[in-house]
């Protein structure tokens, strides 16, 4: 069975798949086409001028020698089951450039899963995400490494008024280096929620950050860290929360578990009020498995290495804020797998 | 009668090189509910936590027979598995869901969320084990884990200490599915308040000075107890 068949199988009403600069294949469900839901490359859709005057409005602007996929999202459609975006590097440098716009009242989970196959590789990815007014876009980016491949990821992400932007950044093999940012830039009444689970591999440097702008009244915006440092590890997890507007709410709360004693973690919660009657706050925390914890849990009937996964693994779970339903089980599996890899 | 599940032989244990147990020797049949009073600091908790080997908890002299073999050294997760199974006193947070310990616990002891069903800890599954939950909470939460572990043995530190009076039913009816399941059950609390809702108590023990100094009825300790305090027991020898 194919990657594609198997991703449908598992209940994706839309697949995109794209290695290196060639799309393999695209797929959407008839139900969704007739209702006017387009995915496609993005190549194809800057024929739209509508399409080519959102380039570049939501991050700055890149030369880019591909491209990536598309999709819109007619006003007023629910779709629950996730569309899936996959993108693979299996030699020399790819870089990727998506935009996804859900209309009005649309309601979306969006998973995308990017990987390595060639080591020496580089995977640069770009993704302008525009919700319209009262749109919700729940998504889920899995990334899977070779070691050697350098990793940029970037996302940017405007959403207007009263929507909601639900995401969750989780790497099963995170590579040597990556630097990732997600930004979110809220209008009137909109929600985001920046959510990361990471396990970092040994030697490796990572610097993951997020930054939300609460540009206007009734805007609230939530950034969630939880990262597991291991071996020589490097580690800086920069957070902003900007208000500028009153009535605006924001919370950082940076946590990492350091399982080795060379392991380096920074967490910057950067807190910023540019108006009367925001309130913003964080909580940041650096630790290590404490020996009461695996005491409790030892007395509870499991080794100091069940107990020591136990622990990772609610640690990494509970980082986790708004998963929307269909996703929990792959959510769920995934801190699993990261908790038995972060204790090697 | 046969041999008893559990019995203790002249044991002492120290915490940071200082003895709080001096030499105690008590027996549990399978079955039986023996209920362990005495003041603070008489050592009850600490001959709990060394019973199962908590880290700090040094068993220096003496034996810890359960079930014909002497379990003295084994870890704690070994005694576990066996069936001996400790309620904890104090809880801190713990970075883990309430609902992923219950249910590696149902897996490991081949139990069901069933059993729980009366503590009424539905609405704490889904958070963070002990972080913000109330007196209460806490120990009706605890109480679960233990009875998920399907104990023969349970070791229950003051179930009774910061709880209300609706929460003491509460844990007072799982202490009785516990007596019900045939388990053992060694109960330390301070003033007996548990007691009250338990369907049985075979014998009661005091504690004073590290060694139990008294065993017998405990309407009759209690009695004792209510009217003259510990002190008249300070001095005398089980």
């Amino acid at each position: 069975m194919s990657v594609v068949e198997e991703i449908l199988k598992s209940g994706s009403v839309a697949v995109y798949l794209q290695r290196n600069y060639e799309v393999i294949r695209q797929v959407v469900a008839e139900s969704l086409a007739s209702r006017g839901f387009i995915l496609e490359p993005l190549s194809k859709a800057t024929s739209r001028d509508w399409v080519k005057k959102l380039l570049w409005t939501a991050l700055p602007e890149r030369i880019m020698e591909g491209s990536g996929a598309f999709i819109y999202v007619p006003p007023g459609v629910k779709i629950h089951a996730p569309l899936t975006l996959c993108f693979v590097v299996s030699k020399g440098s790819q870089k990727v450039h998506n935009v996804v716009v859900i209309d009005r009242g649309s309601e979306v989970t969006l998973t995308s899963a990017c990987s390595s196959v060639g080591s020496g590789t580089v995977h640069e990815g770009y993704t302008e995400v525009f919700l319209g007014y009262g749109a919700k876009l729940h998504y889920f980016m899995s990334h899977s490494w070779m070691r050697e491949t350098e990793v940029v990821a970037e996302s940017g992400i405007v959403a207007e008024e009263n929507s909601s932007f639900d995401y969750l950044y989780t790497c099963l093999r995170a590579p040597a280096t990556i630097s990732s940012a997600t930004r979110a830039r809220l209008k009137r009444g909109a929600s985001a929620s920046l959510s990361t689970i990471y396990v970092a591999s040994p030697n490796s440097k990572s610097k993951l950050g997020s930054s939300i702008v609460l540009a206007e009244e009734g805007s609230t915006g939530e950034i969630s860290s939880r990262v597991v440092a291991g071996r020589g590890s490097y580690v800086s997890l920069p957070a902003e929360i900007e208000a500028g507007a009153p009535d605006t709410r924001g919370h950082i709360e940076c946590r990492s578990l350091q399982v080795a004693p060379d392991a380096y973690v920074e967490t910057i919660p950067v807190l910023r009020s540019l108006s009367g009657g925001s309130q913003l706050t964080h909580e940041a925390a650096i630790g290590k498995i404490s020996d009461e914890e695996l005491g409790y849990l030892m007395s509870k009937g499991f080794t100091e290495e069940e107990a020591t996964t136990l622990l990772v693994r609610g640690f990494l779970e509970l980082g986790v804020k708004k998963v929307p339903e269909p996703l929990k089980p792959q959510v769920e599996a995934l801190a699993r797998l990261l908790a038995r890899k972060a204790i090697g | 009668m046969g041999s008893p599940l559990l019995k203790l032989e002249d044991l002492h244990v120290q915490v940071d090189g200082r003895e709080i147990v001096k030499g105690v020797n008590l027996s549990v049949r399978t079955g039986e509910v023996h209920v362990l009073l005495g003041p603070n600091g008489s050592g009850k908790s600490t001959l709990l936590k060394a019973m199962v080997s908590m880290p700090g908890y040094r068993v220096t002299r003496g034996s810890i027979i359960f079930d014909g073999r002497d379990i003295r050294d084994l870890k704690p997760y070994e005694k576990a598995r066996m069936g001996i199974a400790l309620m904890h006193q104090h809880f801190r947070p713990l970075s883990v869901k309430f609902s992923s310990l219950a249910t590696e616990l149902c897996r490991t002891f081949g139990s069901s969320l069933d059993l729980i069903s009366d503590l009424r800890v539905d609405g704490l599954m889904e958070r963070e084990l002990f972080r913000g939950f109330s007196g209460g909470e806490a120990k009706r939460a605890e109480l679960a884990l233990i009875l998920l572990q399907r104990p023969r043995l349970a070791l229950l530190d003051e179930p009774d200490s910061g709880v209300d009076l609706e929460s003491l039913k509460t844990v007072g009816r799982s202490i009785n599915t516990l007596i019900d399941m045939g388990a053992s059950i060694l109960l330390v609390t301070h003033t007996g308040l548990i007691a009250e809702h338990l369907k049985r108590v075979d014998t009661a023990h005091v504690m004073v000075d590290g060694r139990i100094v008294e065993s017998g009825d405990l309407t009759y300790i209690l009695n004792i107890v209510r009217k003259k305090g510990y002190e008249v027991f300070r001095g005398s020898r089980a």
